[in-house]
């Protein structure tokens, strides 16, 4: 009963330190706000329309203003430019107007009407990957709608019915299914992930700071003696505050993404917000581990900023982890936003029965072991160490 | 000249300082050093290949077997397994064996025998869009390549133009240019080199800024800086940062692309001209903003994750034309912004100077409207010479 008195008073005390400096409440509250309202609207579009794109049409025939035109109705692609030649539409896209464009050579219409198999092209600027890649589709789409339009009605003309035609212009025919993302929102697929490693990283930042800052100020003997110098239950109120903190803005954080967005939710709330949980408690394991690593605010902030900024490519959400070198690909195991991401996938994304992450599940309760490896150090530092520069 | 004098004397005492201050040279040499490093090695192989994907063939043709073989041949598919049904083929995408499904419908070699269309199902896990992209533009191809040859069987006789004439009335080719293999690592590095020089810039300064704060409060005096004037702290610390990521912009621009193949197709002309600007603007940026450093450490966990926002406020991921104008608003404060867009086209995409002009002049705009701002907080700082 004392000892929770004790953990109860050094709680109220860090609250107390919380809400007297600013720097809480931004990193906690306000940056997390702005990151979570930023990521979200910013893709709000989920696949971004009206593309910017250009085309230089030589041939000018109402059947290729007709093709462009179609091109233009296309909901990825807007042509705001015509250009003479190839030469200025590579500059317009050199000069970041447009990210694309389609070429139609002179005599077009009139070698396809020969029979003689003209060719037209696109080109996309492909530096810019997304954009790039959305206007590709359009522009292959209109390719083949423009060729299969002539190869139909040549075919029609012989009399062929439309389910003939189709059969001898594509006897194999490839339909795509993207199980649970049908529109491939690039929202569902990026934020999902962004926002947590968000969270993740801050709490790492965080906790540190709320540590250290007590020998840089040299208050930390008075905190441990709050807690007759028992480390793990100096700890334990320190972080008390933290941890409701950090949970409720990882339920707002659920809430934006799959209350107001709507993102899939196929495994219903709860397995994600013991995702939510797992993360939070595991980033705040690893930040106290860095601080039992090395004795410094300094070094210990630099540990927990490369970790958290790593932990953002190295799961894998945007470039998977199959194409990562091997020794990579061991390396993200110690990162707990690599398995908030695969259990998400399991769970919100493809609503898999808990037991498939059960994996992921352990090793994100394992990371809560790591301070214990450190506690008798940790206490030392914050006992005996001083703040140097 | 007294004022020169006064401004090496700053510049040369600041410049001992960061050199000395392991804090100030793990953010201002360490991590521009290593972390391209990182990156470069992450991404490596550019782009996803053999996507592990298994096939379920209810048609056990001859036909369905030259499809999959076909398929499994292409460089970004790996045919892993046969399965029985779709029960099966799942269970194997759930327990991540497996990211893509192939599904062969019982009629397929009839359908096409009897001169019927027939469809081939494709299933992706949607956690990578890139498995998506393999799966798809792999089938198709092999699709294409198949519709030819069966066509040639229609129509007996026809020689191949004729054929290729047939079901391609008009051809066409597709070319992406500039990163020509569509690579991950050529898309995304460069506007990461360029976020790290003003990222590390501002954490750096700012905990200079930061650690002066402390000792301003204490009312402890850099020997150096009694008697001088704002502006000439201000020259002399600015140009200390400068001289510093000039080096780090080298190893950054010109090193690490070589280094790891990245496409680097500038005129040093160009990328001079170009980087000069950055580099100033992100200096008196980091000036300007380290005036809200209160302490040494504070202002590392304010600052860092805001990295990652301002890689997507760039446009290189999410396209620019498509940023809300709130947030496009918000980004035009950053130097990054008009850095990483100016970089990537000079680099990649041989942009010229006039190019550029847009991005140029805005970065020397920011550059004088941070030279104001950081001339202010420096009058505040040691205008008064508090400690005297």
């Amino acid at each position: 009963m004392k000892a929770l008195n004790q953990i109860w008073a050094i709680a109220k005390r860090e609250q107390k330190r919380m809400l007297q400096r600013g720097i809480y409440t931004f990193c906690m509250v306000l940056a997390p706000v702005i990151a979570f309202l930023f990521f979200t609207t910013l893709m709000g579009e989920g696949l971004p329309s009206e593309l910017p794109a250009g085309v230089v049409d030589e041939d000018n025939t109402a059947t290729t203003r007709e093709v462009i035109r179609n091109l233009d109705a296309f909901q990825q692609t807007n042509i705001i430019e015509h250009y003479a030649d190839v030469a200025d539409a590579r500059k317009a896209m050199q000069q970041g107007k447009i990210y694309a464009f389609y070429y139609i050579p002179k005599g077009t219409t009139e070698l396809a009407i020969a029979g003689k198999q003209p060719t037209v092209s696109f080109y996309t600027a492909a530096s810019y990957l997304i954009p790039g890649s959305l206007e590709y589709r359009d522009m292959k789409m209109m390719s083949e709608y423009a060729s299969g339009a002539v190869g139909r009605a040549s075919l029609y003309a012989r009399g062929y019915t439309e389910d003939q035609a189709m059969a001898v212009l594509q006897p194999i025919k490839m339909e795509m299914h993207a199980v649970n993302n049908p529109c491939l929102n690039y929202s569902v697929y990026l934020c999902n992930t962004l926002l947590p490693g968000i969270i993740m990283l801050l709490i790492m930042q965080v906790s540190i700071y709320s540590i250290y800052v007590e020998l840089k100020e040299e208050t930390s003997k008075e905190w441990l003696a709050m807690a007759d110098n028992d480390i793990v239950k100096a700890l334990a109120g320190k972080l008390l505050p933290q941890i409701v903190t950090w949970s409720l803005m990882g339920l707002f954080c659920l809430f934006l993404l799959y209350g107001v967005w709507h993102f899939p939710l196929n495994s219903g709330i709860w397995p994600m917000i013991l995702n939510m949980f797992l993360l939070i408690n595991a980033s705040l394991a690893l930040g106290v581990f860095f601080c039992g690593a090395v004795p410094s605010l300094r070094w210990a902030l630099s540990l927990a900023t490369l970790w958290g900024v790593l932990s953002f490519p190295i799961s894998g959400f945007s470039f998977p982890q199959m194409a990562f070198p091997d020794t990579l690909k061991g390396l993200s195991w110690l990162f707990p936003l690599r398995h908030y991401f695969l259990i998400y996938v399991d769970q919100a994304l493809n609503g898999l029965p808990l037991y498939y992450s059960w994996l992921n599940i352990a090793i994100q309760i394992a990371f809560l072991a790591l301070p214990i490896m450190v506690l008798s150090r940790l206490k030392t530092f914050l006992l005996e160490y001083y703040y140097t520069h | 000249m007294k004022w020169l004098r006064n401004t090496i004397e700053v510049w040369a005492y600041e410049m001992k300082c960061a050199l000395l201050d392991e804090g100030v040279v793990v953010f201002f040499i360490i991590v521009p050093l290593l972390y391209p490093l990182l990156y470069a090695y992450l991404y490596n192989h550019e782009s996803v290949r053999e996507v592990p994907t298994v096939v379920v063939d209810n048609s056990h043709s001859t036909l369905s077997r030259e499809f999959t073989r076909r398929v499994d041949a292409t460089a970004d598919v790996q045919i892993i397994s046969h399965c029985q049904d779709m029960e099966e083929a799942q269970e194997m995408i759930h327990h991540r064996d497996a990211y893509c499904l192939i599904y062969i419908p019982k009629d397929f070699a009839k359908d096409i025998a009897e001169h019927r269309q027939t469809v081939v199902e494709l299933y992706s896990d949607m956690s990578g869009l890139l498995y998506y992209k393999a799966v798809l533009s792999s089938c198709t191809e092999v699709s294409l390549d198949m519709n030819k040859e069966i066509k040639a069987q229609l129509i007996p006789g026809a020689t191949d133009e004729q054929i290729s004439a047939f079901q391609y009335p008009i051809e066409y080719q597709y070319v992406p240019m500039f990163n020509t293999q569509n690579g991950f690592a050529t898309f995304l590095i460069p506007a990461v080199l360029i976020m790290i020089i003003q990222q590390t810039m501002v954490l750096g300064v700012g905990m200079m800024a930061g650690e002066e704060r402390e000792k301003v409060r204490k009312h402890i005096a850099e020997p150096h800086i009694i008697g001088k004037n704002p502006i000439e702290v201000l020259l002399g610390k600015s140009t200390v940062i400068f001289t510093i990521y000039v080096f780090v912009a080298v190893y950054l621009a010109c090193i690490v692309p070589s280094l790891f193949d990245l496409i680097h197709i500038w005129r040093w002309q160009t990328l001079l001209a170009f980087m000069v600007p950055y580099i100033a603007a992100c200096v008196f940026f980091s000036i300007s903003l380290s005036s809200i450093a209160h302490d040494r450490e504070s202002f590392i966990i304010m600052f860092v994750f805001l990295s990652i926002p301002l890689l997507f406020a760039s446009g290189i991921s999410w396209p620019a034309s498509n940023i809300p104008i709130f947030w496009k608003g918000f980004s035009w404060l950053f130097p990054s912004t008009f850095g990483v867009n100016g970089f990537v086209r000079i680099t990649e995409m041989g942009a010229t100077l006039e190019d550029v002009q847009h991005e140029l002049n805005v970065l020397w705009i920011q550059t004088f409207v941070y030279l104001g701002i950081s001339y202010l907080v420096y009058k505040r700082t040691y205008g008064k010479q508090l400690w005297a």
